[in-house]
């Protein structure tokens, strides 16, 4: 892009390094307001993200507005000036890069009348069950992201996504279920069957006393408390600045002698990548091996700074989109079972993840359908509960892992079985 | 185009510029830009939106509005739009203005409270400075037009405090729309610090079914969250709200008044919402009865009883039923008075945030730090301790409401979006609240 080759240009000419970041994506959605199509979205988005490097300086800045650049890169440099200066070995140089993950399915079309069908599929999926549907929404989206910089780099990828989602009522049982992926395979109707199931399904609920419980937490609510917890926690920024609770226990087990937890970006997932955000090649990290903690995740900046090497972790989640710490694809590993045999309180999801202590684990939070689960079937529901507990100890209690796995965010997870979880009854 | 109903654009350029200092170290300071517009054309049916970059103000709309109107070909739901009151306020004046002050001299003032908070025990320090500019022009089919541009910024620093491998956390913040706030802000540092240190000798809270007192920050999120989102017009008209159907009914105590108002000079004013209606009051809980709604000009038409002026949106986003300055009003009961009736409970300071299912009307909120209240006594202090409740019952809990209102600042997600809120109360005291914690006897 000549755009690009500019920037680089130009920047070259007032500090040592730059490095620049592009992002294209365009999108459309459509929404049901009870069963009805109310909107229907298209979005063009565009976004330059420029860092600049001088003796140790890092400044950083973006806009979505590809005229004013030069205002952008002034305000990169300035940014710089205001930094403290660190240890800083360069920007990455052009490396191997791993096959690509897949993500990226070129049949997908921003198609409005896919969404149509995939909304109807929905409503026609949550027929089945006796709950009123009260909203959804259905989106597909294709981005384009390049990065390159003053050593060389000039990589770009493509990556597609198809998303729906419907939420159900019945008197007041709620139920919510989505489904998303890279690729156009995603199934509506068993979205739509699943929602009405959890709003039909709840309207009976039954107390069940504050005590001790298995507990079988779904994929979607094991990745709120990873992603709330465990992954600030793994930051090698937030290990080296004393705020997480695994700093200095490289080597220690910390969490069940069973689990092996690891970023793997060369599986389909919504984040995975061949590249990290500042260029370097994205590769496979073990955090935890049979419970024993082996590393941390880093950037450029950080590992520089503390005598460490970048593991390709940089993502685009600092101020204005410039690179900081994050996992691009968390999975877990460990002995597969079926985790709903024996008598468990199963949790869909729960509510207020984010108020966990994010330093310590500990949390306490409402449970969202909460219901009795035997034999591999949901027998009978729990009205209200709460769980509290801390996070590093729940991944200590784990029994077993379900034998499914299901994209939730950047993750890749499965439902896991904990023994002994102390449950709050109303 | 005769199929258009209407159509507004709603522009919204700026600048955002951040600080971020850590152990003492300036990792990150500076600026970046933005320019977003949302094009939403109501068709036959429903709406079509369009959301783009870098919109010419001055050029030619006719080909977005017919690209909108071409999205709206799918949508099969007959959208009606209530008429509304069309002004804007005054943006309330600015005391020093952020955009006059260097990004060095912030970054010196902010490293004075980081700095403060480097007390004995703790072991890492951490502030962040968040300053927006937001230049907002809005027009719509029927010629309304207006612009205005509103400067936000604020604050956080955090502590942490480790002894012998535990470790733990103090954070404050302050966020205004009335100018730079950074001077002489020392203490907030120091406070923060304080917590953390203290909270390492609180012991976990444990979960159960006792009284509990409220302080304001934590009462404001509780009135933001058990009545706020069930308030909200458009989860009313899509049946995903419990207070569907019940204005009029009585289910709080009669000292119980809450309100959102967007028009009050705080965290979250707005000098007119994001499709172009005026701003005020909405009475959401009278004397402890469903009152009113908040409302867009769509949820208005479809549901009634409430007034529009209560739709907003992040840049570059649309316009949804949000709240904005949330609040319980004062009752008459003193702070000494709610803590001495307690008598055996639990107080409950300050917020990690929250969240509801407005349907189901169940809620949870978590507590920064709380009290042991023993024979009308604070005792103890305890850590993680969380509250959750269901909306119909709960305002029925509340058995005093004091008369020391403050409001605190925020920032509340909805559908993707964030938008700046503050929510305050008075000091309150519930009966029968439903406490999270993870501690034993």
């Amino acid at each position: 892009m000549e755009l690009i080759e500019e920037i680089l240009r130009a920047g070259g000419e007032l500090v040592e390094e730059i490095e620049v970041y592009v992002s294209e994506a365009s999108s459309i959605s459509a929404e049901l307001k009870r069963t009805l199509i109310e909107n229907a979205g298209g979005d063009r988005g565009f976004g330059i993200g420029i860092r600049v490097v001088d003796r140790g300086r890092i400044g950083v800045s973006s806009t979505g507005s590809p005229k004013d650049w030069r205002a952008c890169l002034n305000a990169a440099v300035a940014s710089a000036r205001l930094a403290h200066p660190q240890e800083w070995g360069g920007l990455p140089a052009p490396a191997a890069l791993p096959a690509a993950p897949p993500i990226f399915d070129p049949s997908i079309r921003l198609d409005p009348d896919w969404t149509r069908s995939a909304l109807e599929e929905m409503l026609r999926g949550a027929a089945g069950h006796d709950a009123e549907v009260t909203g959804g929404s259905a989106s597909l989206s294709r981005s384009k992201m390049t990065i390159a910089n003053s050593s060389g780099v000039f990589y770009d990828q493509e990556r597609t996504s198809a998303g729906c989602s419907l939420e159900c009522i019945n008197e007041q049982s709620t139920g919510f279920e989505f489904d998303v992926s890279p690729f156009i395979g995603i199934d509506p109707c068993r979205t739509g069957e699943r929602a009405a199931f959890f709003a039909e399904h709840g309207v009976e609920g039954e107390k069940i006393e504050t005590g001790d419980y298995d507990l079988v937490l779904s994929p979607v609510a094991l990745s709120q408390l990873l992603g709330h917890v465990l992954e600030p926690a793994l930051s090698g920024r937030n290990v080296h600045a004393g705020r997480s609770w695994l700093a200095g226990k490289i080597g220690e087990e910390c969490i069940g002698e069973n689990l092996s937890i690891s970023d793997d970006p060369s599986r389909c997932g919504l984040s995975s990548t061949r590249f990290d955000a500042e260029g370097v090649p994205a590769r496979r990290i073990t955090f935890f091996e049979n419970g024993v903690l082996q590393g941390y995740a880093y950037d450029l900046r950080t590992a520089y700074r503390y005598g460490q090497e970048s593991t390709g972790s940089a993502v685009r989640s600092g101020p204005g989109g410039a690179p900081a710490i994050g996992l691009h694809t968390l999975i877990i590993e460990g002995p597969r079972d079926a985790v709903d045999d024996e008598p468990a309180v199963y949790v869909h999801d729960i509510v207020g993840a984010h108020t966990a202590n994010s330093l310590t684990g500990d949390f306490s939070v409402e449970l969202s359908n909460p219901s009795w689960v035997e034999d591999g079937a949901f027998t009978v529901p729990v009205r209200s509960a709460m769980l509290a507990g801390n996070v590093f100890e729940l991944l200590g209690a784990v029994a077993a892992l379900g034998k499914e796995e299901r994209l939730v965010g950047g993750a890749v997870l499965p439902a896991v079985r904990l023994n002994k979880q102390h449950i709050i009854g109303t | 185009m005769n199929n258009v109903r209407y159509y507004d654009i709603r522009h919204v350029r700026g600048s955002s510029t951040h600080i971020d200092i850590d152990n003492g170290v300036v990792e990150s300071a500076g600026t970046s830009f933005f320019d977003h517009a949302v094009v939403r054309v109501l068709g036959e049916k429903g709406w079509g939106i369009l959301t783009l970059e870098n919109l010419d103000p001055d050029g030619p709309t006719d080909a977005l509005i017919r690209e909108a109107l071409d999205l709206a070909r799918i949508t099969e739901d007959p959208v009606d739009l209530a008429d509304a009151d069309r002004r804007v306020l005054p943006v309330p004046a600015v005391g020093e203005d952020p955009r006059d002050v260097s990004l060095e001299e912030k970054t010196h003032l902010l490293a004075g409270i980081e700095q403060a908070a480097g007390c004995a025990g703790i072991v890492n320090t951490r502030a962040r400075y968040a300053e927006t500019n937001e230049q907002v022009r809005f027009v719509d089919s029927s010629g309304v037009e207006f612009s205005y541009e509103i400067p936000r910024c604020g604050f956080s620093v955090v502590a942490v405090a480790a002894r012998g491998g535990e470790m733990q956390m103090g954070r404050e913040s302050l966020h205004t729309i009335r100018g730079l706030n950074l001077r002489h802000r020392e203490e907030m540092g120091t406070k923060a610090a304080d917590t953390a240190v203290a909270l390492l000798d609180a012991r976990a809270a444990k979960g159960g079914k006792m009284r509990a007192v409220l302080d304001p920050e934590l009462a404001g999120v509780f009135a933001h969250e058990a009545i706020g989102h069930a308030s909200e017009g458009d989860l009313v008209r899509e049946g995903n709200s419990v207070l569907a159907g019940k204005t009029g009914e009585l289910i709080g105590s009669p000292t119980l008044t809450i309100v959102d108002d967007p028009s009050l000079p705080e965290f979250g004013f707005e000098p007119v919402d994001a499709e172009g209606v005026s701003v005020g009051r909405t009475e959401l809980i009278r004397n402890g009865r469903v009152n009113a709604y908040m409302h867009s000009r769509q949820t208005l038409a479809a549901v009634g009883n409430g007034r529009a002026g209560h739709a907003r949106a992040s840049a570059g986003d649309p316009p949804l039923v949000r709240m904005s300055n949330t609040f319980i009003e004062n009752g008459d009961a003193a702070y000494d008075e709610i803590v001495a009736e307690c008598r055996n409970g639990i107080l409950l300071k300050g917020s990690r945030g929250g969240q509801v299912d407005p349907g189901r009307g169940v809620f949870q909120f978590n507590a920064e730090y709380g009290y042991i209240v023993e024979d009308g006594a604070l005792g103890a202090m305890v850590r993680d301790v969380s509250l959750s409740g269901e909306i119909l019952g709960t305002l029925h809990a509340i058995a005093l409401v004091g008369d020391d209102r403050t409001m605190h600042q925020g920032y509340c997600g909805k559908g993707g979006q964030s938008v700046p809120v503050s929510d305050g109360s008075p000091h309150i005291l519930l009966e029968d609240a439903m406490v999270g914690g993870n501690g034993t006897d």
